[in-house]
């Protein structure tokens, strides 16, 4: 296991490298003016070159590229060319924000996709496994922005019953919690319905192998063949995904952040972006990535684990 | 010892799991009604439409961080809140130019910095005035100084400011929007600060900042003027003007800035106890042309492009005929504003036509026009394509990112300006004609002067229009040089926009003639106070 996870780690670590590196580059060779974003109209020649070299600009790209990973090798992410605080304080600032909102909502999807798409299997053609499946595609289908517009306009404009904006107050776990309900929602919605779908068929492919027949044979009882042989395999698919989802809602928060006011690097990333304020991009994008990485780096263990013929399959390849 | 199982503080297992789940559930259940009804008392929460960058002076640079630092700082004058340019005392009790270059004030007594940072001193002006022209610190802001020199201090209270040469703008732009810090409280944080003000002065102390949320501003005890109206104010960072006006509605915010197209369907379906009021913005639109490029060297073709664009029509298009036509390049209101514009504001096709013909021009003509990508730059600029195929002129519109759209017409970023023909552009002003117009001077050629407009008259002017304190002759100078700018054949000048805001009727809120808000002005409507 612990060769499986050197491997997965390297490998990580060479894919955050490369996207960082093509990410880097990608944001650096648009063309425009920073320095006449950032700045205004009222810079001078001197000041702009100033913050150009400041922001490294000044350098052939790869010069820069090189320079922003010494840093980071040395835990610098740079100054946020606004407020000149460090950017590192800043995306851990904002980051705890956007984590809690995305654990909520594909920890409240999980929660209700894996039951539901149990239950499908399960009752396979039953009027509950109609109603699942159409609502599933339905929830996959609503892009999730009209379902946080949608939220935002019955339960919080129309009835008042949640918080239209922000984050709730710094301590009030009570409050954040309240604040944190709507755009969970949003962002996990769509995936209830996938996370069902994939834990039906997966549940279906299942239920049909020698081993669950075995196991019915001895006379197990169904609740326990269901949970303890069917799921445990048919789960596998669905850690994977979770994976992935972690990093996709990473990105994909931003929509409710700004729909719903929220902090969170989502944010933090769009508006440095549309200000050019490049060290904050990079910080962010550095972090955002690396959670893609890690959260996809974690499901990949946790299957292993689960599964142990995946670590013997890379062992032997 | 003989329960094992109960020992242990918490198990997960299904039945726990549930139980959970529901007390969570009902806890958060059991306050749904009163979440959004939460009693504010005498706080005001308002949208800011970004976050704050710095409350430094030298270096505050947007908007957003005006509207904190005039409620929590003093100026020696302040800007009234009467909706006019005008300004009033602040922290002086006299302020009076003593000649062209002379500037003599005297601060009111007692006026104490937060924090412990002690009284008021007229060495505090002389610090937070010459700080800004220090070299050392490379202040973006330094231009706003103009001319000044230094600053002399006579007593405890009493100086005089010294420019090098006179300069008509020092008081709307600098005296009347620049902070007087406490020398101490700012070199004990190192000689620079940027959201974690060392000090207050003003109506409202800072108490905090939490970034890309709010500002939470509160009563300054110490504040000898008129008591502050709100114990609180919260400043929410909102970049998204359907967030704010959804928050709004939601009964969250007292006030924010809304945009222009709801401001319809908000009028027919207005949410209680509010109204919206309609402010012109401060920021000029306007068609510009590139004057060397081969296709617009032809005054003609460029005249028969102005009486091309029926601005009125763009106008209503884009602003849902909330905003006025603009008169030319400074807003109605401030010193220089023309009565109207040469061309008329409908245009004149037939005109246009001829002209065209009389260049000898092939039709259809083809012109690009840049302009950034937001929506409200993209429809004016479809109803300008629209006014220009009426006589025979097809537009390429190009949308670009704004970063991008800003470096398409400054030399030091490659010769693509030579390329450009037609451009939607806009600039905020300020305080003063002179930030309307000093960007088209020779000397900006290249740099924001993209239509590469040169006059000697209009820089000429440009320059006496400063240097002249004289309010009436500044007037006729700066209407001049507008003339100028239409005569030219490079400016079609399109309007000022407007910033809607809404806003509880249980609040009487004050805006700058810009449409900022001016939060010490903000006041509990009369039947609520």
């Amino acid at each position: 296991m612990l060769a499986f996870i050197t491997r997965r780690g390297l490998l990580a670590l060479l894919i955050l490298f490369l996207a960082v590196s093509l990410l880097f580059a990608m944001i650096h060779m648009m063309p425009g003016d920073p320095a006449s974003v950032i700045l205004g109209p009222k810079a001078s020649p001197e000041l702009k070159a100033q913050l150009n070299e400041r922001m490294g600009l000044d350098q052939p790209l790869l010069v820069q590229l090189g320079q922003f990973y010494a840093d980071v090798a040395r835990g610098d992410l740079g100054v946020d060319v606004f407020t000149d605080r460090k950017v590192s304080a800043i995306v851990f600032e904002q980051l705890p924000y956007t984590l809690v909102l995305v654990l909520a909502a594909i920890g409240g999807a999980t929660l209700l996709g894996i039951p539901l798409g149990c239950f499908s299997a399960i009752r396979r053609n039953s009027l509950l496994d109609r109603i699942t499946a159409v609502m599933s595609v339905a929830f996959i289908a609503i892009p999730s922005f009209v379902v946080a517009l949608y939220l935002l306009l019955w339960l919080a404009v129309k009835w008042r019953w949640f918080p239209a904006m922000g984050a709730g107050a710094s301590g009030d776990i009570a409050d954040q919690a309240r604040h944190l309900v709507l755009p969970a929602i949003a962002l996990g919605l769509g995936w209830v319905g996938y996370i069902a779908r994939l834990v039906r068929a997966s549940m279906l492919e299942v239920m049909e192998e020698n081993h669950i027949r075995t196991a019915r044979a001895f006379g197990l009882p169904e609740r326990s063949i269901i949970v303890h042989y069917a799921l445990r395999i048919a789960i596998l698919p669905t850690v994977t995904i979770l994976g992935l989802g972690i990093g996709s809602m990473l990105s994909g928060a931003l929509f409710a952040e700004i729909v719903f006011s929220r902090p969170g690097i989502g944010k933090l990333l769009h508006e440095a972006v549309i200000t050019r304020n490049y060290p904050v991009v990079m910080g962010s994008v550095l972090v955002t990535t690396g959670f893609f990485v890690l959260s996809t780096l974690v499901s990949d263990i946790i299957n292993a684990a689960l599964d142990p013929r995946l670590r013997d399959k890379g062992r032997s390849s | 010892m003989g329960n094992k199982k109960n020992s242990r503080p918490f198990q997960i297992n299904r039945r726990n799991f549930l139980r959970q789940s529901t007390l969570a559930g009902l806890a958060i259940a059991g306050n749904l009604p009163d979440i959004s009804w939460a009693v504010r008392g005498d706080e005001l929460h308002i949208r800011n439409y970004v976050d704050l960058a710095s409350l430094d002076p030298p270096f505050a640079i947007s908007g957003a961080d005006s509207i904190v630092s005039a409620a929590i700082f003093q100026n020696l004058l302040q800007p009234k809140t009467d909706g006019t340019w005008d300004t009033e005392l602040d922290a002086a009790e006299y302020f009076e130019a003593t000649d062209d270059t002379h500037y003599a004030f005297r601060l009111k007594r007692g006026q104490m910095f937060s924090n412990g940072f002690g009284e008021m001193t007229a060495d505090d002006v002389k610090f937070s005035f010459e700080r800004i022209i220090d070299p050392d610190i490379d202040a973006i802001n330094a231009v706003d100084m103009g001319t000044l020199s230094h600053v002399e201090v006579h007593d405890q209270y009493s100086g005089t400011i010294v420019l090098k040469s006179p300069y008509a703008a020092f008081i709307p732009v600098a005296v009347a929007n620049y902070a007087i810090l406490s020398r101490e409280a700012v070199m004990s944080v190192g000689g620079r600060f940027s959201t974690q003000p060392p000090c207050c002065s003003g109506p409202y102390l800072f108490r905090g900042w939490q970034a890309k949320r709010k500002t939470i501003l509160e009563r300054n005890p110490l504040w000898k003027g008129p008591e502050a109206a709100f114990s609180e104010i919260h400043i929410y960072a909102m970049s998204d003007a359907k967030a704010a006006e959804m928050a709004f509605e939601a009964g969250q915010l007292d006030c924010a800035e809304i945009s222009v197209e709801s401001v319809d369907p908000l009028k027919e379906n207005m949410p209680p106890d509010s109204a919206i009021e309609i402010h012109p913005s401060g920021r000029s639109y306007w068609l510009g042309m590139n004057q060397s490029n081969p296709a617009l060297e032809d005054l003609r073709v460029r005249r028969a492009i102005q009486y091309a664009v029926d601005v009125e029509a763009v106008v209503e298009a884009t602003w849902f005929g909330l905003a006025e036509p603009a008169l030319g390049a400074i807003p109605r209101g401030m010193i220089g504003c023309r009565e109207r514009s040469l061309i008329p504001v409908t245009g004149d096709a037939d005109k246009a036509r001829s002209l065209l013909k009389e260049a000898g021009v092939e039709l259809p003509l083809r012109l690009r026009l840049d302009v950034p990508s937001d929506s409200l730059d993209l429809t004016a600029v479809q109803v300008i394509q629209w006014s220009l195929k009426k006589v025979g002129i097809e537009v390429d519109i190009r949308a670009q990112e704004n970063s991008t759209f800003l470096s398409i017409g400054q030399e030091e970023y490659g010769d693509q300006w030579q390329d450009i023909q037609l451009f939607f552009q806009s600039f905020i002003g300020g305080a003063d004609p002179y930030y309307a117009l000093v960007w088209f001077i020779s000397e900006q050629m290249g740099k924001w002067n993209w239509e590469r407009f040169s006059n000697q008259e209009f820089d000429r002017l440009n320059d006496l229009a400063l240097a002249t304190t004289v309010a009436a002759e500044r007037h006729r100078m700066y209407q001049r040089m507008q003339d100028i700018m239409e005569e030219s054949g490079c400016y079609r000048f399109i309007s000022n926009g407007v910033m809607p805001q809404i806003v509880r009727n249980t609040i009487r809120p004050a805006f700058t003639p810009d449409g900022y808000a001016i939060l010490r002005g903000f006041r509990p409507a009369k039947n609520n106070s």
